[in-house]
């Protein structure tokens, strides 16, 4: 009688041989290569080429740009590793091949793990969207009854902005730092699309349809206001400047404007 | 074989040539078509001014008309205004195409000197109407905040009796000092059409001060391209016209 | 060609006369209704250029089958063989030809010119791009460019394979002997030539300003050249109809005996669902036109605010056309890559069902995103959450797409030619295009990326990183038995480097822009911007250098490229068991097929 009747291996034991195959360990190491190419880019690439966040918004929409690439880089790193692996492993030849490779033809624990990992990312990105609504909308909420109101018109092919309250209109966008400022959004004629970028909001500009949007400016500065639509001949060229002011200097901007007849001079 | 893989990278290299001219080709067409022989002026500078900041500028001049057609601009060719008929062949070498769009003429590029005192007269004759955004019937960006219409100084005027406005803005900014111009131009009470004698018009005198040296744009904001959605079509969406360029030197 | 070129001609001048005559007398000048007014000059060419494609229809022939057929003489047998091309020589390829192989073959020359021609309007609008100024073209012709350039392509490529290979190839892959309506066939891509002509009949009409979204009210405010832009797109829809119709149909019913569902190869599943989806899709693209058309003409307010209608309007039919029609377009291109990874691994395809799954799942998701595109209109920013929850669940059927093909790579021995170059390519870029996919469907992220030149950057990604890279892989790879001709290899792998690499420093140069803040479809931009673009313009340059060389390689192979055995990949599908020339009717005998068309690979211990 045999005495060395063998057990089966554990699943430990499996695992262990798995990742001592030579292509296995390849791959695990383009994987992590791969995976730490991409956490470094998304962790240089926004913050460098980004302008300066000058709102909370802004700050938000880099995170959220950075983060996702981190957070991408594994499912980069596979998919690389294994065409990297594969690649490596070309054969040469202008015949095909006589024989073939390994019949895989599915295994069901992969495909079931996949679909869970990419449905669990899929969550993960959508909560931390949801999430970061949530806080601007509820911010918003909370600021609009003391919000800076200021009418925007987007008209072909210039912006002009209108401060109800305090009775002044102007081609350049003054703010104050600070203080939260709601901004109803309208078009003369075609759909433009106001983007303070640097405030990071926008919200496109229709006609006889006002569309709002609200931040909270929390640094002096110069911003550029763009259009983000393309609205025609000169598309290209409806940009303005923004700045963000103490308060001080912006009561004397309002004060000159006034003087001035209710229109910047 | 040798002869066959020379005529095979001749072929190639054949290829490669006449495509790149085919697309060399098509970008002269396009370039060509596209507007860059506009009718250019250059500021003439005589003498100097005391600007409202107390600094000394050059001072520069330059003037310009709007047309209720383009044949009396002669920014679209040089015609006899006078003798010329709308819809012969004599008129067409001169209406850029479209007979009944009106015109800013003679010159659609304007070159200005840098850090400059710039004194600018336009002639009107178009007829006119409502303005899109009442903002634009307002004098921004002026010296003194005002123009001079026919002798009287004013800082706005009727959003429903305009004709044109001069409405020099941003092109991308970061790189060039920022320079923003409004001036509304009122209706005059007779259109302007080609073949009869201009109307009286209105001249429209003001001055703005010029930055660094940059490249910017004009653009009219007053929607005379007729029976287009808010008149912005038409003669609005094309270039010569109710557009140009304003170059800061 | 010849007879329907005169005859389109002859009916389009003479509806130009007739309604420019009708629209001339001095009353109607007296009364502002005529020519000078923009509505009557848009009836004018709307009818002209419809009157060109029907003529041209009825000038080829088109309808004397449907014809005859009504009155009761229907064709005999000789008459269609002779529809079909039977023994005629070249002459088929330019004539009303039923043969499906001639069909493929004529879309595959239509699909040349369209990207030939969009490719030289992308060369002059990075060209001018090169350097701020706008110093090449003015902001007019800019715009023309953008948006001649953005339908040529697209319309280019919802074809690109779905035109050429699911006309040739796929009728002789399931075992057929010519697709389910061979007239629609022929119908469909005559009704496509007819488009061409109008749409470029734009760049004389003055061009278009809007981009090939064609948003309203800007489109209703644009010149004639706009007139040519929705004649085109109504056109193009029913050409995508018939043809959809006849894919769908010809997968359904013509499968040879023992052809299976799951047996039949991804390559026709992946083109199915793709016609399947734009069946529906597409009507409210054409819907949308048809809107625009009667703003134009009829002063009717669709999407005409004062008028109680609303740009809103357009934008959403548009989009419930737009974002199914890029699945439209990448299904099939990464079906074509998973048909040739096997056949080039020598392993079975991983996981047929997942792949199915991927698709369907893609397919059935895509009609529930559409407003992704409309995160910053303040149509509804309620809707912004449920959009952002659908879009980013497409990512799990897409991941499944991914699996597929790296399980299909996992553990073989790539052989690499031409085609499977092409899949290691659309890896990298559907990934990258896939990722950054994510990033735009994040509503406040979209707050930052939307109109800028980041979402260029994105969807050039996956439509030419993806889906045109997999054409060009299925160029490579069936270009054997359409022409029985090798493409030259050396230059198939020199202009494979040129385009990818010069894509990767364009398209990222462009991501660079957008996260600056550049934004997109402008004729001229800050300083800031100039070191990005110039490191686009020279990708693009070497892109387009890798195209002329694609091309010398397809033309001169197709005249004198190395003569191809019956099977030179060694591929297990039916288009590899027949002979070049192919025969009228494709099979000597039906085929009857007793596996699937993946069964390489030694069992696994």
């Amino acid at each position: 009688m045999d005495d060395h009747e063998e057990l089966a291996p554990t699943p430990g034991q499996r695992a262990g041989k798995f990742l001592k195959q030579k292509d296995i360990i390849q791959t695990i190491a383009l994987g992590l290569f791969f995976t730490a190419v991409f956490v470094v880019l998304g962790l240089w690439f926004y913050p460098k080429w980004m302008p300066e966040a000058m709102s909370k918004e802004m700050v938000g929409d880099e995170g959220i740009l950075k983060w996702f690439t981190v957070i991408s880089a594994p499912i980069a790193g596979i998919v690389l590793a294994i065409s990297a692996e594969s690649f490596m492993n070309r054969r040469k030849g202008n015949e095909p091949a006589t024989e073939d490779g390994a019949g895989i033809k599915t295994h069901g624990p992969v495909v079931l793990i996949w679909s869970a990992v990419s449905g669990l990312f899929c969550v993960l990105a959508i909560v931390w969207g949801i999430v970061e609504m949530n806080t601007w909308t509820s911010d918003a909420l909370t600021n609009a009854p003391h919000a800076l109101v200021v009418d925007v018109t987007g008209s072909q092919w210039a912006w002009s902005f209108e401060y109800p309250s305090l009775g002044v209109t102007s081609h350049d966008l003054y703010l104050p730092v600070g203080v939260p400022v709601q901004f109803n959004v309208v078009s003369a004629d075609v759909n433009h699309s106001f983007w303070p970028v640097q405030l990071g909001v926008k919200v496109d500009a229709n006609r006889l349809e006002t569309t709002v949007v609200r931040t909270t400016p929390d640094k002096l500065g110069h911003f550029d206001v763009k259009c983000a639509e393309l609205c025609g001949l000169y598309h290209a060229y409806m940009e303005t400047n923004g700045e963000v002011v103490t308060q001080a200097n912006f009561n004397n901007w309002i004060a000159t404007a006034k003087a001035n007849g209710g229109t910047e001079s | 074989m040798p002869a066959t893989k020379g005529k095979t990278v001749v072929g190639l290299v054949v290829t490669v040539t006449l495509s790149v001219a085919v697309l060399a080709g098509v970008g002269v067409l396009l370039h060509g078509h596209s507007y860059y022989n506009a009718p250019t002026e250059s500021a003439t500078v005589k003498g100097t001014i005391v600007g409202p900041d107390g600094k000394t500028y050059p001072h520069a001049f330059i003037s310009d008309g709007i047309f209720g057609d383009p044949i009396d601009s002669q920014a679209h060719g040089k015609c006899n205004t006078l003798t010329v008929q709308e819809g012969t062949p004599a008129a067409a070498a001169c209406d850029g195409g479209h007979p009944t769009w009106p015109s800013y003429g003679p010159y659609t590029h304007l070159v200005l000197p840098a850090h400059a005192y710039v004194t600018m007269t336009l002639h009107v004759y178009d007829s006119g109407g409502s303005l899109n955004v009442p903002y634009y019937a307002s004098v921004v960006g002026t010296i003194g905040g005002t123009a001079n219409y026919d002798g009287v100084d004013k800082a706005s005027i009727d959003p429903t009796a305009v004709q044109h406005t001069f409405t020099l803005h941003g092109v991308p900014t970061s790189s060039q000092d920022p320079l923003f111009v409004n001036v509304p131009l009122p209706q005059s009470d007779d259109a302007d059409a080609a073949g009869s004698p201009l109307p009286k018009g209105h001249t429209v005198t003001f001055s703005f001060i010029t930055g660094g040296k940059g490249n910017y744009v004009w653009n009219c904001e007053y929607p005379c391209g007729d029976t287009s959605y808010q008149g912005f079509g038409a003669v609005m969406g094309s270039t010569g016209f109710m557009s140009g360029k304003v170059t800061v030197i | 060609m010849g007879t329907g070129t005169i005859v389109g001609v002859i009916f389009a001048l003479v509806t130009y006369y007739v309604l420019r005559h009708h629209y001339s007398s001095p009353w109607r000048h007296n009364h502002g209704m005529d020519l000078t007014n923009t509505h009557f000059e848009n009836v004018t060419l709307i009818c002209s250029m419809f009157a060109w494609s029907l003529g041209f229809l009825v000038g080829i022939g088109a309808f004397i089958g449907p014809f005859r057929w009504l009155i009761g003489k229907d064709l005999t047998d000789e008459e269609n063989l002779y529809l079909a091309g039977d023994g005629q020589g070249i002459s088929r390829y330019f004539r009303y030809c039923t043969d499906h192989k001639v069909v493929g073959i004529q879309y595959l020359v239509g699909v040349m010119i369209l990207l030939g021609s969009g490719g030289t309007m992308a060369m002059m609008i990075r060209t001018n791009l090169a350097t701020p100024g706008s110093h090449f073209v003015t902001p007019i012709v800019y715009n023309s460019l953008v948006g001649l350039h953005g339908i040529t392509m697209i319309i280019g490529l919802i074809i690109a394979l779905t035109g050429p290979f699911g006309n040739f190839i796929m009728p002789i892959m399931i075992g057929a002997a010519d697709m389910a309506f061979p007239r629609l066939n022929a119908l469909s891509w005559w009704v496509l030539f007819t488009a061409i002509p109008v749409l470029s009949s734009a760049w004389f009409l003055g061009g278009i300003p809007t981009g090939w979204t064609a948003y309203a009210p800007l489109s209703t405010q644009a010149g004639p050249g706009m007139d040519a832009f929705l004649v085109t797109i109504i056109i193009f829809a029913v050409s995508t109809a018939v043809a959809g119709a006849n894919i769908t149909t010809t997968v359904v019913a013509m499968r040879a005996k023992g052809m299976s569902w799951n047996r039949v190869p991804i390559f026709v599943i992946g083109s199915t669902i793709s016609v399947a989806l734009a069946v529906p899709a597409f009507p409210t693209f054409m819907a949308a036109m048809v809107q625009t058309g009667l703003d134009r003409t009829l002063t009717t307010g669709f999407y005409n605010a004062q008028q109680g209608g609303s740009g809103w309007l357009y934008a959403n039919l548009f989009w419930i056309m737009g974002h199914p029609e890029v699945y439209v377009i990448l299904i099939p291109g990464v079906a074509a890559l998973m048909e040739i990874a096997p056949v080039f691994v020598r392993k079975p395809l991983f996981s047929f069902g997942a792949a199915i799954a991927g698709f369907a799942g893609i397919a059935g998701l895509s009609v529930l995103v559409w407003a992704h595109h409309m995160y910053m209109a303040g149509w509804m920013p309620s809707l912004n959450g449920p959009f952002m929850i659908t879009t980013e669940f497409i990512s799990v059927p897409t991941g499944l797409l991914f699996l597929v093909v790296i399980g299909t790579l996992w553990r073989g021995k790539p052989w690499l030619k031409m085609p499977m170059l092409c899949v290691y390519a659309m890896l990298w870029n559907l990934l990258i295009g896939g990722i950054t996919g994510i990033f735009l469907s994040d509503v406040p992220a979209d707050n930052y990326l939307h109109g800028s030149m980041f979402v260029t950057a994105h969807f050039h990604y996956t439509l030419m990183g993806a889906a045109l890279t997999g054409a060009i892989g299925g160029l490579a790879y069936w270009f054997p038995k359409m022409t029985g001709r090798m493409l030259n290899e050396p230059a198939s792998y020199a202009s494979f480097w040129f385009i990818q690499i010069g894509f990767q420093v364009l398209f990222l140069g462009m991501f660079m822009a957008g996260a600056e803040g550049q934004p997109r479809r402008v004729a001229d931009y800050a300083q800031v911007f100039a070191h990005s673009d110039l490191v686009s313009t020279v990708g693009a340059y070497s892109v387009g250098l890798g195209f002329i060389i694609l091309l010398w390689a397809v033309i001169h192979s197709w005249r004198s490229g190395k003569v191809a055995p019956m099977n030179p990949w060694g591929a297990k599908t039916l288009e590899w068991t027949v002979p070049y020339p192919v025969p009228l009717v494709n099979f000597d005998e039906a085929p009857v097929v007793k596996s699937d068309p993946y069964g390489y690979g030694r069992k696994v211990e």
